[in-house]
Formats: C-alpha cells, structure tokens, sequence
C-alpha cells in the first residue's frame, strides 16, 4: 500500500515539476521596439570582461534611443532608429560554457524573440553560439572574440569586429622587426607564455605561425593551468630559455601572478607583447603600479587614444555610469559598443528589419564609426572587419602610450625594458 | 506506475500550451538527458554503494566518440557512440580494478583525481583537439547524423530511447541477482563474501555497465551542444552534477533520479534565464540557498520526503481502523 | 645546479602554503567525516576581508591575517551550526552536497557584491621583497607564510596531542557515541573544531594577498589540491597533511620546471594516485 502511494506522490510531483516550471517569456507587448539579445560571461573566471562588455553594449544602445546632438556618433542625434523604434536589451549570462551559451543563445532567439545576438567575448562559446544564429539565418555580432578561426568558417550571418589573434601576432612580429631595423636591436629569439584554453591556444597557434614565417627563432612554448596558485615553474621556464622577445596572453589574475614572479625571479624578457588580456584592464595597470610599467600589448583603445577618437569621451561617459567602480573603455568592451552601433546603422539604411537585406548591406557599405580606431568598419566575406586596426602601446606611469605603428605613434618605445633593479 | 510514467514522458511535448515554446522542450530535453546520466551513475553510486566523482571521464570519453567521429573522420556519430561507449568501459575497468581497494572517501578522491588528469591531458592532447575542441561542420540534420537545428522534438525522442534504454535496464536489475549483489556489497562487503558473492567481480560489473551507459549520454550531450571540449564534459563540476541530481532524488533508489532531474535542471535553466541576464550571479546564489535549504531539510533525498509522507499517511491510516 | 636548488626552494615554499590550507580540511575531514567543499571559498573570503581591511584602513597583511582568522572561525562555526549540524550522523554525502551548494553561494555572493575586479593590495610591507642568497632568491611573503604555516601546525598537534581538549576530540573522532557518554559535549567540539579547520584556511588566506591578487574564483584550485594532499597524507593525520602537502609542492615544481609546467597539476593528481596503490590510506592514515 505505502509503495503505491510513494509512487502515485512521485509522479505527481514530476508531472508538476515538469509542467509546472514551464513558464513561458512574457511577451513584450510594447509597439515600436527592436528586441536585441546579448550573451557574455557575467559569472564565472572572466566575469569581468562579460560584465564590462554588458555595459558597453549598453551604453551604445543609450546612444542610440536618445538623442544626444552633441555626440559625434552616427545616430546619437535621432531618438531610436526607423522613426522612433527604441532598441531594448535583454541580457543572457552563458558563464563561460560553451553548452550554456548555445542554450542561451537558442532561448533568445526562439523564445524572447530578439532580432540578433551580440557576443560572445569567449571565443569558444561564440564559436557555438554563432551557429545557432547561423542556422536560424539571423545576425550575431561579435565584438571581441579573438581566435581567427571564426570568420574562417564560411558564414553569413556573423561579423567581427575586432582585430584577430592572427592580424595580432603578424603585427607583434612586424613590429619587432620595426625594432630591429630602427633601434638597432637584434631580437631573434622568442617565447609564448599562454593560458591552455582555446583563447590561449590559440594565440600561441598563431604567434608560433606568424615568428617562424618571419625567420625568427621559437625558443619557448610555456602553457600553464588558468587559475594558477602559483607560476613558478613557469617563469622559471621563461628564465632558462631566456627568450628575447616574449608573448603573453594571460588574463586578470594569472597576468599579475605572472609579472609578480618574474619580479620574485627577477627576471624580464627585453620586450614582452600582450594579446588582449590583463595587460589591457585599467584598473589592473593601476594596482600594479611601477611593476606593470614597460610592459606593451595590441590596443584597441585606451583613455590616452581618445586625442585620436574625440567621440568616445562622451560615450565613455555613459559607460562608466554602467559600471561599479567606473573605468574606462577597455580594447574588448569598445568593441561590442561598436557592434551594437553598427548594426544599428545597417538597419537604418535598410529601412526595415529584414536580415537579408541588413546582411546585404553589412557586407556591402563601409560604416563609419567614430568608437573605433581608423574610424571605419567594412566586412569581408566570413564576417571578418577588415578595417580593424589597433596599436601597440606601452604602459608607463599608469598611461599607455603608443609606440607603433608610426601614424598613430606618440611616443618612442623604450627597449629593452630596465630590469627590475634598475626601477625605482 | 512504470508505464504510467513511459506513457507520459512520451506524451509530454505533444501537450498543447506552454510546453510548446523551443526553451521548454531544451529544459526537458536536458532533464531526461540527465536524468538518465545520473541514473547511470546511481548503478554504481546508489545500488553498489561506490560513490565516484569520475564519471565525467567516461561521459566525455563517449561525447568524444562521437565527436571524432563527425569532426575529425566524417563519419555519422552512431559508431563512434559505439565505439566511445566501449571504451569508456574499458578505461573504466583499467582505472578501477586498482581503485575499488581503496574504502570510502580514498576512493572518492581518487576518482576526483582521475578526472583531473583525463581533463589536463585531453588539453593538450592534439589529435583530439586539445584545448580548442571540435566543432561540428553544418551537415544534414537528421536520424543519421542525429543532429537538427530547428525543433527539438527529436532530440527529446532520442533522450526517450535513452531513457528507456537505462531506467528498463536499472528497473530489470533490480529485480534480479545482480541488484541484489550490488546492494549486498554495498551493506557489507565482508558480509557478502561471507555469502559467496564475488565483491569485486560486482563492482567491476556495476562500474563498466555504469560506464557504459554514461558514455551513451556523453554521445547524446555533444550531438546536442554541437561542439566538444575537455571543461564541457570532463570536468569535476560536471561529475559533481550527477552526484547532486542522483542524492537530491534519492540516493539508490529507481525512482531518485528521474525526481533529482526534474527539479535541479528547470531550476538551474529557468533561473538563468529569469535572473542571469541581471549578472552578478543572481541566479546562482538562489541555486545555491535551495541546494542548501534541500539538503538540511530533508537530507535522504525527495524519495526519503516521500518515503516520510507514506509512512504518516499509513500511519494515520492504520488509527482510523 | 642553482636552479635546481631554486626549484627546490619554491616547490618547498608552495608546499608550506597547501599544508597550511590543508590542514583545517585534515582535520574537519578526520574528525567529523565531513567532506567540506567550500574549504576553497573560505580562504577566498579571508583573501577578501584582508584586502578591504588593507584597502580601506591600510592595515597591512601582517597584522589583518589574525582578522581573517577571527572572521573565517566565526563564518565558519555559523556555517556548522546552521548547515552542517542538521547533517550529522545523516547519509556522509549529504553534507557533502551541503557545502557544494554553500560553495556557489558564497562564491556568487562575493560576485554580486564585490565584482568580478581582480583586486590587488599594490603596497604591502613584504611584497615583492627578496633575500637574494647568491644565485638562489628567497621571496619573503612566501617564507613568511611558510614560516607562520609551521608555527600554527605545529600549534594544532600539540594542542591535539596535549590538551585535554585536544584528547576530547580526539576521543569524538574515534567514536562519537563513546564520547558522548564519557561526557564530552560532541556539539560543541564539532563546532570547534569546524572553526579551528576554518581559521587555519582564514590565516593562509589572511596572508596571501601580499602576492596573490583577490578575486572570486581565488579559491577554486587551491581547495582541488588541499583534497588530494588530505587524502595523500591520511584522513585527519596533521603530520601526514603536512608532508603530503610539502610533497605535492615539490613534485608540482619539479615536475613544471623539468617536464612542462602544463603538466604539473597533472603529475600531483598522479602522485596521488601511486602512493594510494601502494597504501590504500594515505602516507599516515589510521
């Protein structure tokens, strides 16, 4: 008897559970409105950079749905776009996995309806998460993803704005030729210190590419385990090989693990370049202090570019309001802003939300975008933006300053950097 | 009640009303999925008493069978299902049969252990794609690459026929010797091989048959996310995830991880969905109070709270007469 | 010849550090029989209010360490009275799941309220200091953390070993029932003891700030190593969990340096699993 009633209980409860949990959306029942999604890692290890990039987004969208005529953006000045349509957000957190984020981006687009995606900032959830828009024929923008496979992959629907890891390492590797020719230096020997994920991996993938293509000598490959306790071996790795020239894609926490032992082992390369990673984060140049100085990385944007992008000050502005503590743009969460204004464009020319003609007019136009460096956006087949452009900076006294390529150079590279007891 | 239960789950996306919309039927998509995936791990956990944190080895092991499969030889990912679900039995078995000396929580931490080492090495190792995965390429949906992108009611059938699949297999064991073995070796080992019960050809039994069927679902879980790499599938918070569902429900018991599933997947997917856009890990602190808040209420499991309920009713039954 | 010393000498420093944070769990573990999974999530909260006592007050690491301390002990006997209490006696993994879902909560709690920002104490009075000893150099937070990780063990056995408290609890982890009729206050030594385990993880996390940056997935790796050294050294042997962790440490930056630091973590996990085949219980397990 008591068995029965377990079991009768027992299904009762599933079938509640089951059914019951079932609550659909609440459809938006507002008229003149563009529903768009975003997906970032706003928990887990690079919550940081979801949580920012969010907020870049969002200030974009501000931009656009107020009118704002002293901001030199396209579309700042107009309420909304398409005659008063307002852009509204709704937000998804994939936490950094590749299987939450395809469900994510799948409830988006089939259950809240948005028009498009912007994400992902991992590149292994973007890669996954694309391809649900890609199947359902409709637009997902990507900021900062990095790894270049993703626009290698034949799509239509998806465009990248920033940069990739590949364009990256070729300029690192020019620039050290830059070096070599104009300082006087003889860097020949190189070395990748690199986190084992895809981002990492993949950097490295295309570093090792780019340093052997240029006849230059791979010396050493040091991957470690994101989420170190510590990096001793590593640096201890670095030091006995004692490349000339080292890359670095570490993020937040490992970058300063990882410059805080080297100072322990007090041991420097004599030039060390960053793929967007630690190295850009202002408040971690901040904490760092006399440590992280000399150190040079690709940026996209940093405060000291803004004499070379007078709109994004105004913009910034509404950024920080975002964001607790405030900070400034960084290279990745510029780029989801860019992201978001350009497809707000491509629907304003096309005069309607019909994604083949947006498409059509993405890859077709040149979009001016005052948020980025080199002002322009242009998309070549697969999504890539070939007007992507960033700079290397060198970070000295908290400020980053541009060293190379020359048209945008406001200051000469200081090479090699002084070792650590040559330092305050 | 068995039929009852087949009968509905069969039935459930064909009811007309809110179980219609797509993200509805991913979350029963994902509860039957795992349900069935700690129903595996309850053979060896629940029944044989040998709780392992290193079943997401072998539902990655499976997950790359299929995934090599599509990826890297073109091929349909039913052989590699195959082939990846016999393997998983065959590691497991290797990395076992030294293991079951260990008693207790030594077991636990070397299975813990285990999954570690498979996750670091299945990193770097690059014919299996090391840390940048597989991604599937767009081929054709259907049977034969069990893979669509516009519904999900196939793939909802498929986790049917798992499910049918593992909970028949758990239902008819537990009629027979070897249900009984298991839980003889899980109330005493002594005791049981006082009784002539081969305690360790019973574990071995449990963990490959558990292996086995955890790779299937593996197989299941990457034909369904598309993409494949070593924290998706292989890591502790995965296992950690079978071990939670399978003891929320009810540890060992037939019933405990159909009931574990249909409560821990809704509320892990609806509220993300509800509060994870807000960030700041709204939805997880919530996930994390009730997990608490369960436990320390009701510490056996909802097949123990419902145990409870019918010995109350039967009781209250029995002053009546 | 130097750099093998150095490797040495940095695996050992490190070592000191796990045995530090294992110690607490050893003893939780022994004792109780209670798997804590949010052992990770307490350093990370000490890493935390170090750093906000740091930030806001400039207190420096070396004296916030002992409030670390008192707030992990008070968090933690809390966390016993409220989560794990309920718990005993009940199914072992229950517990086990308990503090699974305790671990999420802090760790998002932390998130919601202190961001996902990498925090960084820049001007501790120790950080960053080096004794240079020829060509070996000898970082001083870590020697310091070491140096304080044997004192505070070396603390605990006595106080195990001499203390009538310390027999008290030794004679509950024999066997509960037996204490509780020799009148022993079983509750109130659980409780104790859950709170030393929790001070213990509350120093080492007091300390690490002067290298370690803060944030709330600090915890995560240095919890998955303080299982593997426990078990390493035997269930609630202090000893055992010190040499375990001074090993794991070791054969971590040996293995990093001479092999490829991918593979450290590989090889800890690996060690663990040799010694377990050789001795089912752990180097010191009873």
């Amino acid at each position: 008897m008591s068995k029965r009633w377990g079991r009768v209980i027992a299904s009762i409860i599933v079938i509640a559970l089951l059914a019951g949990f079932a609550v659909s959306g609440v459809a938006c029942a507002e008229e003149k409105v563009i529903k768009i999604g975003t997906l970032f890692p706003l928990t887990g290890p690079v919550a940081l950079a979801g949580q920012r990039c969010k907020a870049a987004v969002e200030a974009a969208v501000e931009v656009i749905n107020n009118s704002y005529p002293d901001i030199p953006v396209p579309l700042a000045d107009q309420e909304g776009i398409l005659d008063g349509y307002k852009i509204v957000l709704i937000h998804a957190d994939h936490q950094g996995k590749p299987d939450v984020g395809k469900s994510e981006a799948e409830r988006l687009f089939d259950q809240e309806g948005v028009f498009a995606i912007i994400g992902s900032y991992n590149s292994a959830v973007t890669k996954p998460a694309s391809m649900v828009a890609e199947r359902r024929k409709r637009i997902f923008m990507c900021g900062a993803s990095s790894s270049a496979e993703l626009t290698k992959r034949g799509t239509r629907y998806f465009f990248r704005i920033a940069p990739t890891d590949e364009t990256e390492s070729i300029e690192f590797v020019n620039f050290i030729k830059w070096l070599n020719e104009t300082e006087g230096t003889n860097y020949k020997t190189f070395g990748v210190i690199y986190e084992n994920t895809e981002f990492g991996k993949h950097a490295a993938q295309e570093a090792k590419k780019a340093i052997e293509e240029a006849g230059f000598e791979y010396v050493a490959d040091v991957a470690f385990n994101p989420g170190a306790t510590n990096l001793n071996s590593e640096v201890q790795m670095l030091k006995g090989k004692n490349p000339d020239v080292v890359f670095g894609a570490c993020l937040g926490a490992d970058y300063i693990l990882w410059i805080k032992t080297m100072k322990q082992l007090s041991w420097l390369p004599k030039v060390s370049l960053n793929y967007c990673s630690g190295y850009q984060d202002p408040l971690i140049a901040q904490q760092l202090g006399g440590d992280g100085d000399y150190f040079m990385g690709t940026t996209g944007y940093s405060p000291e570019l803004a004499e070379l992008m007078p709109a994004v000050a105004p913009v910034e502005e509404i950024y920080k309001s975002k964001i607790d503590p405030p900070v400034p743009f960084d290279s990745d969460s510029i780029q989801e802003a860019v992201a978001m204004l350009v497809l707000a464009q491509a629907i304003e020319k096309v005069g309607s939300l019909d994604t083949e003609k947006i498409v059509d007019a993405l890859y077709a136009n040149e979009w001016d975008s005052p948020l980025s460096l080199g002002g322009k956006v242009a998309f070549a087949p697969g999504g890539q933006n070939i007007k992507a452009m960033s700079t290397i900076t060198q970070l000295i006294g908290g400020e980053y300053r541009r060293v190379f390529p020359e048209e945008f150079a406001n200051a000469e590279p200081v090479v090699p950097m002084p070792s650590w007891d040559q330092r305050k | 009640m068995w039929y009852g239960v087949l009968l509905l789950i069969a039935v459930l996306p064909l009811i007309p009303g809110p179980l219609q919309s797509p993200f509805a039927q991913h979350v029963l998509v994902l509860t039957l999925l795992f349900a069935c995936m700690s129903q595996a791990w309850n053979i060896l956990g629940g029944y044989c008493g040998q709780v392992s944190f290193g079943h997401s080895v072998f539902f990655g092991i499976g997950a790359y069978g299929a995934g090599m499969a599509v990826v890297t030889y073109g091929l349909t990912p039913w052989p590699g299902a195959i082939i990846g679900a016999l393997l998983a039995a065959i590691v497991s078995l290797i990395i076992s049969y030294p293991c079951f000396r260990l008693k207790g929580h030594y077991f636990a931490i070397a299975t813990f252990a285990i999954v570690e080492i498979f996750n670091r090495l299945f990193m770097v190792w690059y014919w299996v794609g090391g840390a940048l995965g597989l991604d599937y390429p767009i081929i054709e949906e259907g049977w034969k690459n069990f893979m669509w992108f516009q519904t999900k009611t196939q793939y909802y059938y498929g986790a049917f026929g798992l499910f049918i699949l593992i909970f028949s297999f758990v239902r008819w064991m537990e009629a027979n010797k070897l249900g009984y073995y298991l839980k003889a070796v899980r109330d005493g080992q002594e005791a049981a091989e006082a009784l002539g019960v081969n305690s360790t050809a019973v574990k071995l039994t449990a963990i490959a048959i558990s292996a086995f069927l955890a790779a299937l679902c593996g197989a299941f879980f990457v034909q369904y996310n598309l993409r494949v790499d070593p924290p998706m599938v292989m890591s502790l918070d995965m296992s950690m995830r079978f071990v939670l569902i399978t003891i929320l429900g009810g540890l060992g018991t037939f019933w405990g991880p159909l009931l574990g599933a249909a409560i821990l997947i809704p509320l892990q997917e609806y509220s993300r969905a509800m509060w994870g856009g807000l960030g700041g890990g709204v939805d997880l602190i919530i996930f994390g109070i009730l997990i608490v808040l369960i436990v320390t209420r009701q510490p056996k499991g909802v097949m123990g709270f419902i145990n409870l309920l019918t010995t109350r009713f039967k009781a209250t039954k029995g002053g009546d007469d | 010849m130097a750099i093998f010393l150095q490797v040495v000498l940095d695996g050992l420093l490190n070592g000191m550090l796990y045995a530090l944070i294992t110690v607490g769990l050893s003893l939780i573990w022994g004792v109780m029989d209670v798997i804590n999974f949010a052992h990770g999530e307490f350093l990370m909260v000490a890493m935390y209010v170090t750093y906000w006592l740091g930030f806001l007050m400039n207190v420096d690491p070396l004296i916030s360490w002992i409030a670390s301390a008192a707030f992990v002990f008070i968090l933690s006997v809390i966390v016993y009275k409220l989560v794990i209490s309920p718990l005993i006696g009940k199914p072992p993994l229950s517990a086990l799941l308990a503090t699974f879902g305790l671990s999420m909560l802090i760790k998002n709690i932390c998130l919601n309220r202190f961001s996902p920002n990498f925090k960084l104490l820049s001007d501790t009075y120790l950080g960053g200091r080096v004794i240079p000893m020829g060509d070996l150099i000898l970082p001083l937070p870590q020697l310091v953390i070491a140096i304080v990780s044997l004192i505070v063990i070396t603390c605990i056995y006595r106080f195990m070993t001499r203390s009538r408290t310390g027999w008290a609890i030794q004679a509950t982890a024999m066997d509960r029932d037996a204490a509780e009729l020799m009148g022993i206050d079983t509750s109130k030594i659980y409780a104790l003891v859950f709170g030393i385990g929790g001070a213990c993880v509350g120093i080492a996390g007091g300390l690490l700030p002067m290298y370690m940056p803060v944030h709330p997935e600090a915890g995560s790796l240095f919890s998955l190593i303080a299982f593997v050294c426990v078990a390493l050294g035997g269930f609630g042997s202090i000893v055992g969990s010190l040499l375990a962790a001074i090993l794991v440490g070791l054969v971590e930056a040996l293995v990093g340096f001479y092999v490829a630091p991918i593979f450290k973590y590989v090889a800890v996990f690996g060690l663990y699993l040799i010694v377990i085949l050789i001795r089912p219980k752990g180097l010191f397990g009873w």
